[in-house]
């Protein structure tokens, strides 16, 4: 009997939470209610749920921030999260919920690049805004703005110069000529090396060997032994924060910590990954556009609320969806409504005071990023350069 | 060059070790339950998470972080083993693989709402390398070997002479045979399982030092490390699978080095699918039973 | 016998065939009443359905579990997606050529998979997806490995001066609504033929269908193929619909869906499996109403499945039909 009834719950349950998806009104207009409406579409399940959260994190606790101080023309920004999974098929699904379901008026999505990829036809459909602010795919850029997909920005660094700038300084500053590759086997890390092998014969370098981790990898011994063996002289590692540290530690087992150093992208300017394996972390250079450590009142008070808001550091991603909300906030502010067309006119004519410096975008809707190159000494992060770049577009 | 073989042979026995504890966990729960727990790799997280929680939050010491980790995690593996794994026993095979998989998603995403998705840093353990015949090792990973050899003979010993070790056995050869001898099954099934998660989570906080980096999705990977090794080793086998975990370390070890990182978690599905295509039983149960 | 044919057999009437005329004319006019959204789930829901019905030829009528549908399906993407971008051929060649590349691929892997007995065969299939995805992973002058292939151009029919390109959601799901028809009714006619009979007599006693001369080796290979072939199939609509392919199309995640969707629904019955593919995209996306709580209560429903109706809700329909023929 009691089997009976609970399974007659599981199927009414199952049949009026199905019903509720064909429910929604298909062609109401969207209600107003005094809030803009903030989707945001990230990985909150699943193993890049580690990556998602930070995102969610530093985009609502800048959400809060401007609610507090009166809103944004009044309004209340409303974040509504769809979660991602770290899967196109989701990512897509999330996305047409909050466009037709949820109506909001912008989304900032994904951390996957697959995903964003799959979201821009969507949005540009649907002529909604996309500020992507932590995919690495240069695809994402070369079609956006005049490239086609009008209706998508992004406000996150490429790589092409990054690598650059790393090899370059690597090569001039410190007489490198021989790397070993361990980068992450994503297409962040793949397309990273890709960029840093154009350059190689420009400052006469070589890479003796070249190696790619999945995400989540815990053990890098055979490869460190390796590399060790390898006569190189650093080691170019394009990667995953949560990586780092354990990189770091695994380097000082080996042997080669303090003496073969890391170049490239890893957030490796953290306090806890230096703090892990402070000889690994000696002399590591870095290239970023923000680091935890960065050196500005507003970069100061953001980690601050951060880590006393939710108990630990922000990281990169946390930054910058933080950062994305505000840009956006002022776009809105200067565009004097929340339609559409008017903000997004707006963005692309936009000069931004960020925590890093002024912000513009380009005519492919790509953010021109103020970075900064580190070098650690000592235990602690020194900038050594800062500069500006422009992308070379293929024809 | 000999010297490098060898030190990526010493460096595969090190991950072997730790695939070892976590594998004769599942190749037992198989044995008794014929279930593919694709929820195991949960378990490994669960007792991680138990103990970075006593550090984080109650400044614990690590071995007593240990005990917790896995304390935490059998508690939740006696409500998982009864309210779920106990009705799996004689049912069709998918079910077990749907059941568990929807308790892996239960788990995963309740720690996820607990904690938050983010990563978070373990602190604790013995980092500091040690000297042994030559190759630097952190000192936490020569604990690792200790104990997955303790655990490997207790296991042995328990299996041949315990009372309970050899209901096990009966259970995993002839579950209606049992019945007649007067072996309780379900309470022999729940038993193994609490072992098997048990022994997930110690793998997961022994592990926790050297691999610094915890979350919520981090068992996923782990599932899929081990089912490979169970199945070459031979399922129910517990011997089988120790042997085949320590191979499968030192197979990834030489490939990650000698053929590129990028290939290495291919090494353990690829060598399965060799092993299989050659010996359909696995490389040391004298028959298919499975 | 299903249940419906059973209460048709007692009844005389079999009124199955004006309830599915009923519900495809219900869903040719659903673009009218229903949003972009809930047109979206369709299309997802139909895509799977492609896949779905491959694995219930193979688990529902022959027995064998398998988890490679995910491999196929990323294998018909690929193929699909490399043909449509570097070639620009029309879409009934991307989609056939998917369907065949899925099916003949499937002939090299399956002859030394069958061998294996259950649990083995289970994780070698397991193996191909896992495979597949390092294969996509690092052949990267073919696939562009992680870079994946983007802006796959929209579904197009060069039929010389009447060719035309479908965009537009509307327009996809006609089309897809279209494919999952015919989809359905080929699998239909499979299970009709006497060889579905045999798939069943293989499913319920191996060695009785041997002993009456059914040649069961060949026909879980081919099975194993067709069952492929559908899996490809809905990878090409899936390269299609969503423009994208990346080495992430590889994963178990679409495995456990077709299963999820197959056993939801009713393995060994046709029926069932669209039910189940529509119940698992609607329960997916309405849980989005609680997002912190979507995947721990899809967890859930998992474990209500597997313990309250282990043969899917296929009986539940079945109890329908009866009870609609009690009525007249």
């Amino acid at each position: 009997m009691t089997i009976e009834l609970s399974r007659r719950g599981f199927c009414i349950g199952t049949a009026l939470i199905g019903l509720q998806t064909i429910s929604s009104s298909a062609f109401a207009a969207r209600s107003e209610d005094g809030t803009v409406r903030l989707g945001l579409v990230a990985p909150t399940s699943g193993p890049n749920a580690r990556y998602g959260a930070f995102s969610l994190r530093g985009a609502q606790m800048a959400a809060k921030e401007i609610n507090d101080a009166g809103g944004v023309g009044g309004r209340k920004i409303n974040v509504m999260p769809g979660d991602s999974q770290g899967t196109p098929v989701e990512g897509v699904s999330a996305t047409r919920r909050l466009i037709d379901q949820d109506q909001v008026d912008f989304i900032i999505g994904d951390v996957s690049s697959s995903v964003t990829l799959a979201m821009q036809p969507v949005v540009e459909d649907a002529g909604v805004l996309l500020l992507n602010a932590a995919s690495s795919n240069p695809m994402i850029t070369y079609k956006a703005g005049v490239g086609g997909f009008k209706w998508t920005f992004r406000n996150y660094p490429t790589d092409e110069n990054r690598s650059l700038l790393v090899l370059q300084y690597a090569a001039e500053k410190k007489g490198f000529t021989k790397y070993s590759v361990l980068s992450v086997d994503t297409d962040y890390g793949r397309a990273a090396i890709q960029f840093t092998k154009k350059y190689l014969l420009r400052f006469k370098s070589e890479i003796l060997t070249e190696d790619y981790y999945k995400e989540g990898e815990v053990d890098f011994r055979s490869v460190l032994s390796k590399i060790r063996d390898s006569g190189a002289q650093a080691i170019i590692m394009y990667g995953n924060a949560d990586s780092a540290p354990i990189v770091g530690r695994q380097m000082m087992e080996v042997g080669i910590a303090g003496k073969i150093p890391l170049i490239g992208n890893a957030e490796f300017n953290t306090a806890s990954t230096i703090k892990a394996a402070p000889k690994a972390m000696e002399g590591a250079i870095e290239a970023a556009a923000w680091l935890p450590g960065y050196d500005s009142p507003k970069s100061k008070a953001f980690v601050d609320k951060f880590t006393a808001a939710y108990r630990e550091a922000p990281n990169n991603h946390a930054y910058v969806h933080w950062e994305t909300v505000h840009l956006l906030a002022k776009a809105i502010e200067q565009a004097k409504s929340i339609d559409r067309e008017k903000v997004r006119a707006a963005l692309s004519g936009i000069h931004y005071d960020s925590a890093v410096g002024e912000v513009t975008f380009d005519d492919h809707n790509q953010a021109r990023l103020p970075m900064i190159l580190l070098e650690i000494e000592g235990g602690t992060p020194v900038v050594k350069g800062a500069y500006k770049a422009e992308i070379d577009y293929p024809k | 060059m000999f010297y490098t073989i060898i030190e990526q042979v010493v460096n595969g026995i090190v991950s072997g070790s730790v695939y070892a504890i976590v594998a004769v966990g599942m190749t037992m729960i198989f044995g008794v339950l014929r279930a593919i727990n694709f929820a195991h790799g949960e378990y490994y997280m669960l007792g991680t998470f138990g103990a970075w929680f006593a550090i984080e939050y109650f400044d614990l010491p690590y071995p007593v972080a240990v005990v917790i980790g896995v304390v935490a995690t059998a508690v939740i593996a006696v409500v998982v083993g009864n309210f779920v794994m106990q009705r799996i026993v004689g049912a069709p095979a998918e079910a077990g693989v749907l059941a568990t998989l929807g308790v892996a998603l239960i788990l995963q995403n309740t720690v996820i709402l607990a904690f938050g998705g983010s990563y978070k840093f373990f602190s604790g353990g013995y980092i500091e390398p040690v000297s042994v015949f030559g190759f630097t090792l952190a000192e936490q990973r020569i604990l690792i070997i200790i104990v997955g050899l303790i655990v490997f003979v207790g296991l042995e010993l328990m299996v041949t002479y315990s009372r309970m070790g050899k209901a096990m056995r009966a259970v995993s050869q002839n579950i209606e045979c049992c019945a007649v001898v007067g072996i309780d099954v379900r309470h022999i099934a729940l038993w193994t399982f609490i072992l098997g998660a048990g022994l997930a989570a110690l793998s997961g906080v022994l592990t926790a030092p050297v691999n610094v980096s915890v979350y919520g999705g981090m068992g996923e990977l782990i599932t899929f490390k081990t089912l490979p090794i169970i199945i070459m080793g031979g399922l129910g086998n517990v011997r089988g699978t120790f042997v085949a975990a320590m191979i499968l370390g030192i197979a990834e070890s030489l490939v990650a080095t000698y053929i590129g990182l990028q290939f290495r978690d291919t090494v353990g599905f690829a060598t399965l699918m060799l092993v299989l295509m050659w010996r359909p039983h696995g490389l040391f149960s004298a028959q298919a039973r499975f | 016998m299903t249940p419906a044919e059973l209460s048709a057999a007692t009844t005389g009437r079999d009124l199955r065939l004006p309830f599915g005329i009923a519900l495809v004319a219900l869903a040719c006019v659903a673009p009218l009443f229903l949003g972009n959204y809930p047109l979206h789930a369709m299309i997802i829901a139909l895509i799977f359905l492609l896949p779905a019905h491959g694995l219930n030829l193979l688990l529902g009528y022959t027995g064998l579990l398998s988890l490679a549908q995910s491999a196929f399906f990323g294998i018909g993407a690929y193929t699909s997606a490399l043909l449509a971008v570097y070639f620009g051929t029309p879409f009934y060649v991307n989609f056939l050529a998917a369907g065949l590349a899925a099916g003949l691929i499937a002939l090299p892997l399956g002859i030394p998979a069958l061998r294996l007995r259950a649990t083995s065969f289970v994780m070698c299939t397991l193996g191909f997806v896992i495979i597949g995805q390092a294969i996509a992973k690092n052949w990267i002058s073919l696939t562009r490995g992680d870079m994946g292939l983007a802006a796959i151009p929209k579904p197009y029919f060069a039929l010389g001066p009447a060719s035309f390109a479908i965009s537009g959601t509307v327009g996809f799901y006609y089309l897809v609504l279209t494919i999952a028809a015919i989809a359905t009714l080929v699998a239909y006619l499979i299970v009709r033929s006497p060889a579905g009979r045999n798939m069943i007599a293989i499913r319920e006693n191996e060695t009785l269908a041997e002993s009456v001369g059914i040649p069961i080796w060949y026909y879980k290979l081919i099975v194993f193929m067709i069952s492929a072939a559908f899996a490809g199939l809905g990878g090409s609509l899936y390269a299609h619909y969503l423009t994208v392919v990346s080495p992430l199309t590889f994963q178990m995640y679409y495995s456990t869906t077709m299963l999820i969707i197959v056993l939801g629904g009713g393995a060994g019955t046709i029926s069932g499996v669209i039910f189940g593919s529509l119940l698992f995209v609607g329960l997916t996306e309405a849980l989005r109403v609680a997002p912190e709580l979507r995947m721990i209560a899809y967890g859930f429903f998992l474990l209500g499945l597997v313990f309250w109706f282990p043969s899917g809700f296929a009986p539940l329909i079945g109890r329908f039909w009866s009870f609609l023929e009690k009525r007249k």
